[in-house]
């Protein structure tokens, strides 16, 4: 069954694609980490539990042994039902044990290629290869940016992964050509001369000392602490260790216990962000950024910098009293943007605007937004504390029961500094090229954008907002998160700042100037 | 109220008037929900219950009468008299909402896919929505309750103008 496909090193290029398989190694792999097995977890528990741990040792071997050699089988069967073809105009992916599936994706839909080495495969000098495609474009199946696909070629050496990239990009880069002939696939094929690469970021393991003050990775302890008291949980009394209580005074004890919380996420948030960003380096090679880090994993991710839209720079609450942030490229058609558009994972904040402006131009300065938009700000931030506060009432006076009262006051009283600071967040800017806007005070973001970004505008105003002379304008682009936001800014700043920042067509919104508003209506 | 200047131009056309009808029916049906709800409130929380539900038992149904009474009687002219809509050579543009008003614009040269779509109700009253797409979730532009006839013609042209000028920016 391995024939003329098994992928060893760079291929003949021009002979009829032939359908390739996997490496045999990944069976290997997969066995250990239980790839395919895991699957069966679900109706093996129930079948356990009808079946009984009867104790004993034997049971156990048996057991072991046996979900290894459904493992291997599994491993081995999927890796037997999977092959890989990339023709010269699509990608093809065949699988399924039952049911076949092929998956076909044509080379100008692909938007990206991630190549990724986790341990297991690092030590057989395997890696996972992760093809991007938008699904849509013109086709009714495309609904916005969430809806990409991806096809996962799990399991090939290195070389061959590195052959698949180049094939497919080259492809890719000559089918918006006029002439598609098959005479075309031959000089395409050939290597290009290695382009010069230019390093535009390299992490200094001392930005790691930051990552305590990141929400995100302080998640990376909790999580963990979590699911190791499930362990815990999970196992038999007998295995547990007898400890006593501690028998110290209960005050020395809480601040130990919070002492030590602290140290354990700070120490924790360090390592869960050096596991991820090992060694990161973004660099720019030909018309690519091309991404790589990770510790256990080293990821390899590459961006095209055409489809590059704008960069947003993100500086949370933790991140601005210490002056870091982080940089993510707007890319279009790029799915799970949060993590494959990271182009700086954490870093100075001086560095990461310099990023920013090397790929995107810079707007200028941004406008801040008017008074009005402080005032309501402000009543925003105290809405959750008022309604608290009134349920406290309610509360209070029929039942008698004040805890909520007290606590809907506190953070009624709260809600003005975070008004503020959510206030001083708020702003906006426009450019030859692109433009700018700002937003949020717990996560602070902002987005540069370009103006052939902009696929739509959309403006919407409250009740409450009619009255204050404020309007919030969504410019939509069909990269990040779909949309990016200028809150409350000056009802008649709205028509200028959406021409400015787009292409012409924008002029529809600027309201025309005498009672035509009337006219229409009547 | 003071008539503020909107922050951007008004969409020239406005809607159909089966729609104020659509939308009454609406509130109807969603009135006989809360009546449900209500009615189950004060059937089945007994009254001597200590905390807030004495209070809630005669606040719960005043709120409902006033929200089934405004979404009947109220909401359906107004929103009638903001929804509105426009296509032009270069731009699909409309404006919905009635207390909170959103005002949303494409250009056809961005537009990837044209739906029709006709809701029960909507058949009813001989209705349809255009739901028109782009490359962003949140830039979708919906022309809620045209007439079908209209809807179907607007789709078609704007298919066909969309596949002439698209352009690869995004």
């Amino acid at each position: 069954m391995t024939g003329p496909g098994e992928a060893t090193g760079p291929h003949r290029a021009t002979p009829p694609a032939v359908a390739r398989r996997t490496s045999r190694r990944i069976v290997l792999v997969h066995t250990a980490t239980f790839r395919q097995a895991r699957q069966l977890v679900p109706v093996a528990i129930p079948a356990l539990a009808g079946i009984g741990l009867g104790g004993g040792r034997w049971t156990v071997v048996a057991l072991v042994v046996g979900i290894t050699l459904v493992s291997l089988a599994t491993a081995a069967l999927s890796w037997w039902r999977f092959s890989y073809l990339d023709g010269p105009a699509a990608v093809v992916v065949t699988r399924g044990l039952v049911s076949r599936s092929t998956r076909t994706v044509p080379n100008d839909r692909i938007r990206g290629i991630e190549i990724e080495a986790p341990p297991v495969h690092r030590l057989l000098g395997l890696v996972r290869v992760r093809i991007d495609a938008a699904a849509g474009g013109s086709t009714s199946a495309g609904r916005g940016a969430g809806t990409d696909e991806e096809l996962l070629i799990d399991g090939v050496p290195r070389a061959e992964a590195e052959r698949l990239r180049t094939a497919v990009l080259t492809k890719r880069s000559h089918v918006p050509a006029p002439s598609p002939d098959p005479l075309d696939g031959g000089p395409a094929q050939q290597e290009p001369a290695p382009e010069p690469e230019e390093e535009l970021a390299r992490f200094d393991n001392r930005w790691l000392l930051y990552a305590p003050l990141v929400g995100g990775y302080l998640a990376v302890p909790v999580a963990a602490v979590g699911a190791l008291s499930r362990i815990v949980d999970e196992l038999p009394d007998r295995l547990l260790p007898d400890v006593d209580g501690p028998s110290l005074d209960s005050p020395v004890v809480a601040v130990l216990a919070v002492v030590l919380a602290l140290v354990v996420l700070a120490v924790g948030a360090v390592i869960g962000a050096a596991v991820v960003n090992w060694r990161f380096r973004l660099v720019r090679r030909g018309g690519s950024l091309i991404a790589v880090r990770g510790l256990l994993t080293r990821r390899h991710t590459e961006l095209e910098i055409d489809r590059i839209r704008g960069v947003a720079v993100a500086d949370g609450a933790g991140m601005r009293l210490v002056g870091a942030a982080r940089v993510n490229g707007l890319v279009t058609g790029l799915g799970d943007a949060q993590r494959r558009g990271q182009l700086l994972p954490l870093g100075p904040r001086a560095q990461a605007e310099e990023l920013g402006r090397r790929l995107v131009d810079d707007p200028g300065p941004l406008t801040p937004h008017p008074a009005a938009a402080r005032r309501r700000r402000i009543a925003r931030a105290m809405t959750a504390g008022l309604l608290i506060t009134v349920a406290g009432a309610v509360l209070t006076a029929t039942a008698g029961w004040w805890p909520l009262l007290v606590a809907g006051v506190v953070l009624t009283v709260l809600g003005v500094p975070l008004g503020l600071g959510r206030y001083a967040s708020l702003g906006h800017a426009t450019g030859p090229r692109s433009f700018a806007v700002r937003v949020g005070w717990l996560v602070r973001e902002r987005a540069v954008l370009e103006r052939r970004a902009v696929v739509g505008w959309q403006v919407t105003q409250s009740w409450a907002q009619r009255r204050a002379g404020l309007a919030s304008v969504v410019a939509c682009v069909g990269a990040g998160r779909g949309g990016y936001i200028a809150m409350d800014m000056a009802a008649h700043d709205v028509a200028a700042f959406a021409v400015g920042a787009s292409e012409p067509w924008a002029t529809r919104l600027v309201p025309t100037p005498s009672g035509e508003d009337e006219t229409n209506r009547s | 109220m003071t008539v503020a200047p909107a922050p951007v131009r008004e969409p020239a056309w406005s809607l159909p008037r089966t729609a104020i009808g659509l939308w009454v029916t609406e509130s109807l049906i969603s009135a006989l929900f809360t009546l449900v709800v209500v009615v189950a409130l004060l059937i089945w929380v007994p009254s001597d219950v200590g905390g807030p539900v004495p209070f809630l038992r005669w606040a719960v149904p005043i709120v409902a009468a006033l929200e089934v009474l405004v979404s009947v009687a109220v909401r359906p002219w107004l929103k009638h008299r903001v929804y509105r809509w426009e296509v032009t050579g270069d731009a699909v543009y409309t404006r919905t909402g009635w207390l909170s008003q959103t005002w949303t614009l494409v250009p056809v040269s961005r537009i990837q896919t044209v739906d029709v779509t006709r809701g029960l109700l909507q058949q009813l009253f001989g209705l349809a929505t255009v739901a028109v797409f782009t490359a962003s979730s949140q830039g979708t532009v919906r022309i809620w309750h045209l007439e079908h006839g209209v809807a179907q013609r607007v789709a078609d042209d704007l298919a066909v103008r969309a596949e002439r000028t698209r352009d690869q920016a995004t």
